[in-house]
């Protein structure tokens, strides 16, 4: 970077928030994917005033800009892949506002979603889509990727709740989307484009939520099947009872197994254990809801049915489930979590194709995630040092994308496309569809500054 | 490949099981405190992974990450991966000290430690009015914070053991040394051995310490296990005091910071509250508390070689406290007490003892009623 550039970019953010020391660079040239790149320097910024005018810069002299936030990242969106200025958004932390009456909160970018969650128990809201990562992820990440988590069969995913924003647009004008407004049909959604736009149309710089009462009631049920078309069938059927489950997990056998190995818990080497929660205001609402799943249950032939009878026994049946990405993630030195989607109704083809992919390649992939949303987590297991075995993964991969838009599914249920998936888009989106995405993003960003590299763009 | 450093050989396929989730980023204190990524758990592993890979050299450039780390294991707790950061870094930093690429603060502490007798390289050991090297059926062991720092939280320790008739004795006790390992070098065996000495010479069959560094140091040090061999046992000054019942109670608010070594590194979690709950009705447990605990910030070499981010990290601990309202935060660590009195604001007026002294406090006032009365 030229010196008269870097003097231009310190006189914004202060000497104190410019970085290229190589420590930082390395720390910025990772997201929690396989990819990486080094950008050439890191900025830390505060406020949407200097995003505004570093973005001026940027754009002036064609420097590629990444926004980043707690970089974790499933699929590289973070990683600044052509270089240049890495934004480093997690200074922006301020919740602005939280007003019940509304029902809304407003907030920057860098908070993090626990810090939401704390800041909206008191008031007895919550802030429903609830990555996995939300100890330490931030919500402009969560906008970017329009994140989901465990409760989306019930509540849907970050999309679902994001009334407005303030953006930067990349020749650094400052434009508000939305409204506070519950409701809002005002012009094009530039709201929704924004929300899953990872970072390439421009840098969110303030997020209005809507918020919801969290009911304070659960039940929890786990349920073992022999067969895996038997607990495909519980995941169809449950919908017919006209009750959607808070939460309506699935581990399939090779996660079984892996929890096994590694741990104390012995739970029976089945195909698939379906785990179920229902939510409500009071314990017969829940409990309710939680016969009508478990009658379900009862008419797949399950192996096992339990049922909690109080938190602790609760906490008990969600171990299996909750130590799955621990117990995966130490078996070999690398690995992948991909997040295909299908419909429901299709959950338990793909867990079947995905065990017919693992065996033609010889690889090693447990399988979890959301059944109530279709969504699965395949983990593909691998020692990353071994070439041979790398192109077994790639070859894996591709099938397993051919595989979920076969089954009407598709690429990414809550990931996002980012480095990983950009050379599939063209599986799932028609040539049309993909000219359109191309042509948003130059009308956005005709220079190509802002998170290039990305989403087949 | 040849593995060229000792924490490659020894670390290698931990560094890679690092999964780069993240979720250290959560708990670790000097990311909490910077917010910068290169320095939590997470960035210190990608560092020491692009060594492996040869991307980059094991050097200076990397000290302010790799010397940066309080080794509080809050990381360790949450990591899916369970990567043993602590290790890793303290292995790292011998690797680093033997290239001749070590952070100026931890070279000074290890050079006085080979000239002085403590981390202070103070010359004058306070006698605390009471005589040394006794017979006595235990040794109390007040460690360098105690003995050259926070020397009235040593004195009231020592008058409440007075009170409570325990037959110790003190002794002309050195630095343990069990930190040099953490700073990249090894325990000073001429320490350890006139500890050992000492501590032999009294016939006590129990020594009694008032830092848990020191208490790890002599339970897991194999300079030390020539105790154990000789049957001297060794416990924390939590472990005696939990056996007593107390006459005394406060009315005052009570919080309890747990510390690192004492907590996570060594489990020690039910023995104060114990104490505690028999005297501190009103006891209110902070946000982050038992294994969750934040770091003052004072461990792993990073108060001396990063002052101003300690300060910061006790800081952020002391907002827990004010936020509980108590009027009083205990703790059992006398480097975490020197810690969290340093970075004291103005405006918080809660008291900052340790549990030894605030028994003793409360006894001293229970004398004064009584005259009064």
């Amino acid at each position: 970077m030229k010196e008269k550039i870097k003097q231009m970019l310190i006189d914004v953010v202060g000497d104190n928030n410019f970085t290229d020391h190589q420590i930082d660079m390395i720390s910025y040239s990772y997201d929690a994917s396989e990819h990486r790149h080094r950008p050439i320097c890191g900025l830390r910024v505060e406020t949407t005033q200097q995003i505004s005018e570093i973005l001026k810069i940027a754009n002036k002299e064609r420097i590629p800009v990444t926004p980043r936030g707690a970089g974790t990242g499933l699929s590289g969106m973070a990683v600044p892949i052509k270089g240049g200025i890495v934004l480093d958004l997690i200074r922006m932390n301020k919740i602005v506002e939280i007003s019940i009456q509304d029902r809304l909160a407003i907030v920057q970018p860098g908070v993090v979603y626990a810090e939401l969650e704390n800041a909206l128990s008191p008031h007895g809201f919550f802030f429903p889509p609830d990555p996995a990562s939300g100890k330490v992820s931030t919500l402009g990440g969560n906008v970017a990727t329009n994140a989901g988590g465990l409760k989306g069969a019930k509540y849907g995913t970050t999309r679902d709740y994001v009334l407005g924003l303030q953006v930067v647009v990349p020749d650094g004008r400052v434009m508000r989307t939305g409204s506070k407004a519950m409701k809002s049909v005002s012009g094009f959604d530039l709201t929704r484009l924004f929300v899953g736009s990872e970072g390439a149309l421009g840098v969110v710089t303030e997020i209005i939520l809507k918020i919801n009462p969290r009911p304070p009631a659960t039940s929890t049920a786990l349920a073992t099947f022999d067969r895996l078309d038997d607990a495909g069938r519980v995941v169809s059927q449950i919908m017919f009872t006209g009750i959607i489950p808070s939460a309506l997990e699935i581990l399939g056998r090779h996660t079984i197994q892996a929890i096994n190995q590694n741990t104390d818990l012995n739970l029976p080497e089945v195909d698939a254990m379906i785990l179920a929660e229902t939510n409500g205001y009071t314990a017969e609402e829940t409990d309710f809801q939680m016969e009508k799943v478990i009658s379900v249950f009862q008419k797949n032939n399950p192996r096992e049915i339990k049922l909690a009878k109080t938190e602790e026994e609760a906490r008990g049946l969600w171990m299996a489930r909750k130590s799955a990405y621990g117990v995966l993630a130490r078996i070999k030195t690398h690995f992948v979590l991909e997040d295909v989607t299908v419909p429901m109704a299709n959950i338990s083809d793909l867990l079947k194709g995905i065990e017919t992919i693992a065996d033609k390649y010889h690889l090693q992939i447990a399988t979890f995630g959301h059944a109530g949303d279709g969504n699965l987590h395949p983990q593909i297991l691998y020692d990353g040092y071994d070439a041979e075995e790398v192109a077994r993964v790639e070859a894996a991969i591709s099938d397993l994308f051919h595989l979920a838009i076969d089954l009407d599914g598709t690429l990414t249920g809550e990931h996002g496309i980012g480095i990983s998936k950009a050379r599939y888009m063209p599986l799932e989106h028609d040539p049309v569809a993909l000219q359109m995405m191309r042509t948003l993003k130059k009308t956005f960003d005709p220079n190509q500054i802002l998170n290039p590299g990305k989403m087949a763009l | 490949m040849e593995n060229k450093y000792d924490f490659e050989k020894k670390y290698r396929d931990q560094i890679l099981k690092c999964s780069r989730c993240g979720f250290c980023q959560a708990v670790c204190p000097v990311y909490g405190s910077t917010l910068r990524p290169a320095l939590n758990a997470r960035g210190k592993m990608l560092l020491l992974k692009e060594v492996m890979d040869e991307k980059i050299e094991l050097n200076d450039d990397l000290i302010e990450s790799l010397f940066q780390c309080a080794t509080c294991a809050a990381c360790v707790k949450d990591c899916p991966s369970d990567v043993d950061v602590p290790e890793i870094i303290k292995q790292v930093r011998k690797d680093m000290v033997h290239i001749g690429s070590c952070h100026p603060a931890f070279k000074g502490m290890n050079e006085v430690l080979q000239k002085h007798t403590n981390i202070y390289a103070e010359d004058e050991v306070p006698d605390f009015e009471r005589k040394r090297g006794q017979r006595a059926e235990n040794v109390y062991f007040i460690g360098c914070v105690g003995s050259y720092r926070e020397e009235e939280t040593t004195d009231a320790t020592l008058n409440l053991m007075d009170r409570l008739e325990v037959d110790y004795t003190l002794i002309e006790e050195v630095c343990c040394s069990g930190v040099l390992e953490d700073v990249g070098f090894e325990i000073n065996k001429d320490l350890a051995e006139r500890n050992v000495e000492s501590i032999l010479a009294t016939g006590a069959k129990r020594v009694i310490t008032g830092c848990p560094y020191c208490w790890r140091t002599f339970n897991a040090k194999p300079d030390y296990a020539v105790l154990e061999q000789r049957g001297v046992t060794v416990i924390h000054i939590t472990q005696l005091l939990k056996e007593f019942d107390w006459e005394v109670k406060t009315e005052k608010r009570v919080t309890y910071h747990d510390s690192c070594d004492l907590g996570r590194h060594c489990g020690i979690y039910a023995e104060p509250r114990l104490t505690i709950g028999k005297i501190a009705p009103n006891f209110v447990e902070m946000p982050h508390n038992h294994d969750d605990a934040l770091c003052c910030g004072a461990g792993g070499g990073v108060r001396g070689a990063y002052a101003k981010n300690s300060i910061a990290m006790a800081r952020r601990r002391l907002k827990e406290v004010e936020e509980t309202g108590a009027e009083v935060v205990l703790s059992d660590c006398n480097s975490c007490i020197h810690n969290l009195v340093n970075a004291k604001l103005r405006k918080q007026k809660f008291e900052i003892r340790t549990t030894a002294e605030f028994i003793n406090m409360l006894m001293d006032e229970q004398l004064k009623d009584d005259s009064i009365s």
